[in-house]
């Protein structure tokens, strides 16, 4: 390397480096708050520590935002609607990338062309018609879409991903007399599993993180998913902000933790779903 | 070899996609039907109801206050915010594609507020908006410049949801990064032994082979842009004066809060026709500037 490449790097290093602490500032700037008094938080100029950290705005901010409960509901949501995606989207991709049937390229193109369809423009009538069987109010609405296909972006990564796997490997097991569920759970599903993974974990942000949703078909305090707990929670506490920012702490926590442990697939999953396309 | 098409392999491959056929058909196509017809009534969820024809059509284009201010905020915002996403991910992913010490780690960095809850980022960040004790007005007091209504004023909340956004697009850095990654060194070292700089690089190798990858996050992240809810929800409530008012949000409110079903089907349908007919513009213009390896 020239001696002006490795000026030039440094120069780079640095400037990745003061944008990079940019971007965690609002995370630094969120937990240290969360670690103020609010008489702390208004102090103006602001202050870059608390001057004593004080842990016991967590216990306080528990006893009025119940954040574990929150948590809970938002997993009674999350955990089926992850298995439903899996089982249902690698079924159908299943189905594109190895069967041949009629109408084949109709429902393909259909089911990718409903990937291009916006969410928000369906809500209405979605919610009449769960009005209409009398669940429009729990979480039934929210779960079921997701072993409807779940979701045809997803469908589609895994159809990429088994068409790059070859067929030798399943037409023997298919002559040797196994079934086309074996086939698909048993010899490929582990051939693709850092997709799988992936598809879980963006999964598990998509139902964490949603407020639309819950703010549709959850209305009781007590049955709130963690986001749309926090969202209320700052209308209704405007002004304690220890405690609405200890709150926000927690609730990002999970993602933060899920995102540190599984990095590579979530860095995996994106650049599938950005090159495959 | 492929599987020969049996009625055996016909069942099997029904039953697979079932589910998927069923979603399609009951979340996709009859909520459109749906939209559709519930768009004729003047139906509110209470009494049966009764056909008015265009006429939610006819309010929203002539008497509807907010109409026109919605669409302009959403395409403001989402046009806004996609553009500079794009220009901070590719600047970002440029820098990255170094080889920096660190590279992976502030990859990671730049990833993480993607999957944090937007409404977390929209509560840290409207604390960092907040005009009388916000660490941001601190910092231009610093540099000698009076303290801005953020959230407040009509020149700055959208630009400010903007920021906030474009702070959350680590994914695109991502796609980048790799679509960078897979530029040919052979081509670029073409460039060099003909004696071209840095620039002529970038330029004529780097731009033209991105442009698909460009596309694709341009497309996807337009869609995603003009859906925006949480910021309008959770901070500015449609103020001020309509400008942060964004379709989803409009619609949410006339359909879930004024419970105008008929009203917010109608919206709903206008704004899936101008998100169709942004996307047809989008394709139908890629094919000027997209480079196709092979052509």
């Amino acid at each position: 390397m020239t001696r002006s490449n490795k000026g030039m790097n440094i120069l780079v290093a640095l400037i990745v480096a003061v944008i990079g602490l940019a971007v965690l500032f609002p995370f630094f700037w969120m937990v240290r708050s969360s670690f103020m008094s609010n008489i702390e938080i208004h102090k103006y100029p602001p202050l870059i520590l608390p001057t004593t950290w004080r842990l016991d705005n967590y216990p306080y901010t528990l006893s009025v935002f119940p954040s574990l409960r929150y948590m809970v509901n938002s997993l009674t949501i999350t955990i089926p609607s992850i298995l439903g995606v899996l089982l249902t989207s690698t079924l159908a991709a299943y189905a594109f990338a190895r069967l041949d049937f009629p109408l084949k390229r109709l429902w393909f193109t259909l089911i990718i062309g409903s990937m291009l369809m916006p969410g928000a423009v369906t809500i209405i009538p979605i919610f009449v018609a769960w009005s209409a069987v009398g669940l429009s109010n729990g979480y039934v609405p929210l779960i079921v879409p997701a072993f409807l296909g779940g979701f045809a972006v997803n469908i589609f990564l895994c159809r990429q991903f088994l068409m790059t796997i070859p067929r030798d490997l399943d037409e023997a097991a298919i002559i040797d007399g196994a079934s086309h569920v074996r086939v698909l759970f048993q010899i490929l599903a582990p051939l693709i599993r850092p997709v799988l993974i992936a598809i879980g974990l963006f999964t598990f942000i998509l139902y964490w993180n949603d407020i639309l949703g819950p703010l549709i078909y959850i209305s009781r305090n007590e049955q709130n998913t963690i986001s749309q707990a926090l969202a209320n929670f700052r209308s209704g506490f405007g002004t304690d902000w220890k405690s609405i920012m200890a709150a926000s702490c927690m609730a990002i926590t999970p993602p933060v933790l899920l995102y540190f442990v599984g990095q590579k697939y979530f860095i995996e999953g994106i650049v599938l779903s950005g090159l495959k396309a | 070899m492929k599987t020969r098409r049996t009625r055996g392999t016909t069942v099997t491959a029904y039953l697979f996609l079932t589910p998927a056929l069923l979603g399609l058909f009951f979340i996709t196509i009859f909520p459109m039907i749906g939209v559709i017809a519930i768009s004729l009534t003047n139906w509110t969820g209470l009494e049966p109801p009764v056909f008015t024809g265009l006429g939610n059509f006819r309010e929203i284009f002539t008497t509807d206050f907010y109409f026109a201010k919605s669409v302009a905020a959403t395409l403001y915002f989402a046009l806004g915010a996609v553009i500079s996403g794009i220009i901070y991910a590719f600047t970002v992913a440029l820098l990255l594609n170094r080889k920096i010490p660190g590279r992976g780690f502030w990859r990671s960095v730049f990833f993480i507020p993607y999957i944090v809850p937007s409404i977390g980022s929209c509560i840290v960040w409207s604390w960092m908006y907040e005009s009388n004790f916000g660490v941001f007005n601190y910092f231009l007091h610093l540099v000698g410049i009076n303290k801005i209504q953020w959230l407040q004023s009509g020149t700055f909340a959208v630009p400010s949801l903007i920021v906030m956004t474009v702070w959350g697009m680590g994914s695109m850095i991502v796609i980048f990064l790799a679509g960078l990654q897979n530029v040919p060194r052979t081509y670029l070292e073409a460039v060099e032994i003909d004696g071209g700089n840095t620039w002529h690089k970038f330029r004529h190798i780097t731009i033209p082979m991105m442009t698909p990858v460009i596309f694709y996050n341009f497309l996807m992240s337009m869609i995603t842009n003009l859906q925006v809810f949480v910021p309008a929800y959770a901070l500015t409530k449609g103020e001020p004066s309509g400008r942060s008012l964004f379709m989803v949000f409009l619609i949410y409110r006339e359909g879930f809060m004024q419970n105008n079903f008929g009203h917010a089907s109608a919206l709903s349908l206008i704004f899936f026709i101008f998100i169709a007919a942004l996307t047809a513009v989008i394709f139908a213009t890629s094919k000027k500037w997209m480079f196709y390896e092979g052509e």
